[in-house]
């Protein structure tokens, strides 16, 4: 009865709260439900058959969770799925009453997917009794927000704790992640297989031995602390990988490699760049392979996934210009984004877009981290903006960029114009947005009716 | 014959938190551009190094894990390090490497991890995060720095530093023990408003980072002054750079500071 009348009232908060236009409805009848029924979310939950999937670490976590969807949804399957990354547990409880009938009792979907910040893990996991975990890689993200990456670990593991029977699928070229299976040893492990190597020098990654405090080994290391480590001295080494990844190839757009599962080895071709959208890739199709879903839909679903929402998202201008949308929120994601820029060699108009506001972690640090240095020689011309635009244009200046290519225009949408106006046919801005940023970049494109809605 | 100053990194792996490089890169860059060389050596655990040697030390913040790493290591070269310290070698410490160099650092559980009491400080574990933009009064620093070289200036000292500080512990100065500078906005060494960082001799523990150095180049050089004087016993004005782009930044942030939100959780 407190189900029903929990669902009642969510359902009358929505109406009202999109009657009157304050805001999108997504967390109010949640938190209205909870109110009411504070059991809410796990007794919905528990209706949905396929189990419940969470996606959480530093990088990768919507791409990844929008990859399962994909794959899932090509099977056939309906996903219940916070796709708009709401994953505060009022808003958890919004999306599942969405998907519930009228007395709870059923959900319209098969699989729960849930893609949820690290520092909510243990939260979510105790509301939602998932049945399948993947955690991408631990990276330090916005310290003022989250605390430090080992802290992060921590809170990852005690969540794992709460989730015995849950299949945790682990990085296991992050020697963090991997680390997690003390904590839960219903693992698999997925990794590269390959000898690519990265430009950048990785300097801020402590790649210390987690067992013994040594400096590890890596052959190869693929960017900031992944790869395929070894301890000199207490001969700790990367596990056997269950899902791997080999031959590699690579364009500024996009990615092709052989994937290697327990029941198949298929050539995947995906249309987003760098390594870092491999391995998100790799872990949706782990987990989907262990779901059963056949090779044929994984392949053809990762083959024609687009980017999540602002995250690599190429739009096009008209007479063959295109503004290229890659959001970065800290050092190891700039440097492999700046990285992908680099693969064909060619000049490059860019704007790089830095707020500090708290969704974007309010302290600008971090930039300092970022090997700036790897694309100097392909800028063509930089325009620097956001709220510290400043910071960014020192940053280039102790990089050694010839300053006379770098203008600042602190204004978004005039940053947007100008970059725009540098463009010839046939070329692409690639603009590089921290968060905010990135939001008011593809609005003002929306508001030009260049991209879709402003929510995918 | 090229000037050169030797920069010893202390512990560059396991204390490089908040982007702790835009420092060294700082040196580096402010050197370069005047024709003066520098090295880098990057201390780490158990590495065999002469302080006698260094011109300039740095040290950053860690994390908990990270500090763990290197306290032990630290400790043992606890007495050389303050023997170069006192014979005028300039360092920078930066949060945990600020701490670090004062008496000892108390856990919340109380006890005490031992630091190399280069400054008459102690630091507690607050019960608070204290985090955001700061701005620091410099200005009794600053006049100090036009005279500590007969005459011979750094350029355009500015009296504020701005920076960005995120830290639990409250850094306590003991009688005699020189700020760095007072709060004008942010929490400062006790979450109170009121000193923050501290100095002795040509040491400084602060804990600004944002990176620190870049958006406030007359402390850089400053210390590149300092470095100077330790190598040769004598220095001139440094050649001015033009710091257009390093003043816009350090203005940007005092400005930023006015409405940027600051958190103690």
């Amino acid at each position: 009865m407190r189900k029903f009348l929990a669902i009642l009232a969510a359902e009358f908060a929505r109406s009202l709260s999109q009657l009157t236009k304050r805001g999108s409805g997504s967390a109010l009848p949640g938190l209205v439900a909870q109110k009411i029924d504070p059991g809410i979310i796990t007794k919905l939950a528990a209706k949905l058959p396929g189990g419940i999937i969470l996606v959480t670490g530093t990088n990768g976590k919507t791409t990844t969770a929008k990859m399962i969807a994909g794959i899932l949804e090509q099977d056939g399957k309906k996903v219940v799925y916070n796709f708009n990354g709401s994953n505060l547990s009022r808003g958890l409880a919004s999306i599942l009453i969405q998907h519930t009938n009228f007395w709870g009792t059923k959900m319209d979907g098969e699989v729960g997917l849930f893609e949820v910040d690290e520092a909510t893990m243990p939260e979510i996991v105790a509301l939602l009794k998932p049945t399948t975990i993947v955690v991408t890689n631990l990276f330090r993200d916005q310290l003022d927000r989250y605390g430090e990456v080992d802290k992060t670990a921590t809170i990852i593991g005690h969540a794992l704790e709460l989730a015995p029977d849950s299949k945790v699928f682990l990085n296991a070229d992050d020697p963090l992640v991997a680390s997690l299976v003390k904590y839960n040893r219903n693992v698999a492990y997925f990794g590269i297989d390959d000898d690519y190597k990265t430009l950048s020098k990785g300097a801020i990654d402590s790649r210390n031995c987690l067992s013994c405090g040594a400096e590890l080994t890596f052959n190869p290391r693929f960017f900031g602390h992944l790869g395929n480590y070894t301890c000199p001295k207490c001969g700790a080494s990367r596990p056997t990988l269950d899902y791997s990844l080999k031959n590699l190839n690579f364009t500024v757009e996009n990615s092709e490699a052989s994937m290697i599962t327990p029941t198949f080895s298929e050539k995947i071709s995906i249309q987003l760049p760098g390594l870092y959208n491999l391995y998100n890739a790799l872990a949706a199709g782990a987990i989907t392979e262990y779901l059963k879903v056949p090779k044929g839909t994984i392949v053809y679903a990762l083959n024609n996934i687009s980017a999540a929402f602002g995250r690599m998202e190429k739009i096009s201008l008209g007479d063959g210009k295109n503004v290229f949308l890659m959001l970065v929120k800290n050092p190891t994601g700039f440097t492999q984004t700046i990285e992908t820029l680099t693969f064909d060699k060619k000049p490059k108009n860019i704007l790089i877009a830095l707020n500090d506001n708290f969704a974007d972690g309010t302290d600008v640090s971090w930039i300092w981290d970022a090997e700036m240095e790897i694309i100097r020689d392909y800028a063509k011309k930089v325009i620097v903006s956001g709220i510290r635009g400043e910071d960014m244009q020192l940053r280039l200046k102790y990089s050694e960029y010839d300053m006379s290519k770098v203008v600042l225009e602190r204004d978004l949408k005039s940053a947007l114009e100008k970059g725009i106006a540098t463009l010839a046919s046939g070329e692409t801005l690639y603009i590089l947005p921290t968060y905010t940023a990135m939001l008011e970049l593809r609005r003002t494109l929306s508001n030009k009716g260049l991209v879709k809605g402003f929510m995918e | 014959m090229a000037m050169k100053i030797k920069i010893f990194h202390l512990y560059p792996d396991a204390m490089n938190l908040y982007g702790d490089l835009g420092n060294i890169i700082t040196l580096q860059k402010r050197c370069e551009w005047r024709g003066i060389e520098t090295e880098v050596v990057n201390v780490k655990v158990g590495d065999k190094v002469n302080f006698a040697e260094a011109d300039l030390l740095f040290m950053g913040g860690g994390q908990d894990s990270g500090q763990k790493l290197i306290t032990e290591d630290l400790v043992k070269r606890g007495p050389e390090i303050k023997a170069a310290i006192e014979e005028g070698l300039p360092a920078l410490l930066v949060c945990g490497g600020f701490q670090l160099f004062g008496h000892y650092f108390q856990t919340k559980e109380g006890d005490k991890i031992p630091g190399i009491s280069i400054f008459n400080a102690y630091t507690v574990a607050g019960d608070k995060r204290l985090i955001g933009n700061v701005v620091v009064d410099i200005a009794h620093t600053a006049s100090e720095w036009q005279n500590q070289f007969k005459g011979a200036v750094s350029g355009n000292i500015q009296t504020t530093l701005v920076g960005f500080e995120n830290h639990s512990g409250q850094t306590i100065l003991e009688n005699g023990t020189k700020p760095f500078g007072y709060i004008i906005r942010g929490f400062g060494n006790k979450g109170d408003g009121g000193y923050e960082g501290a100095i002795y001799k040509n040491a400084y523990g602060t804990y600004l980072h944002g990176s620190l150095l870049p958006k406030n180049p007359w402390f850089a050089d400053h210390l590149i002054m300092c470095a100077l004087y330790h190598r040769y016993g004598n220095v001139e004005s440094l050649a001015q750079l033009d710091d257009t782009i390093e003043i816009a930044a350090h203005n940007a942030a005092i400005e930023r500071s006015k409405t940027a939100r600051t958190v103690s959780i």
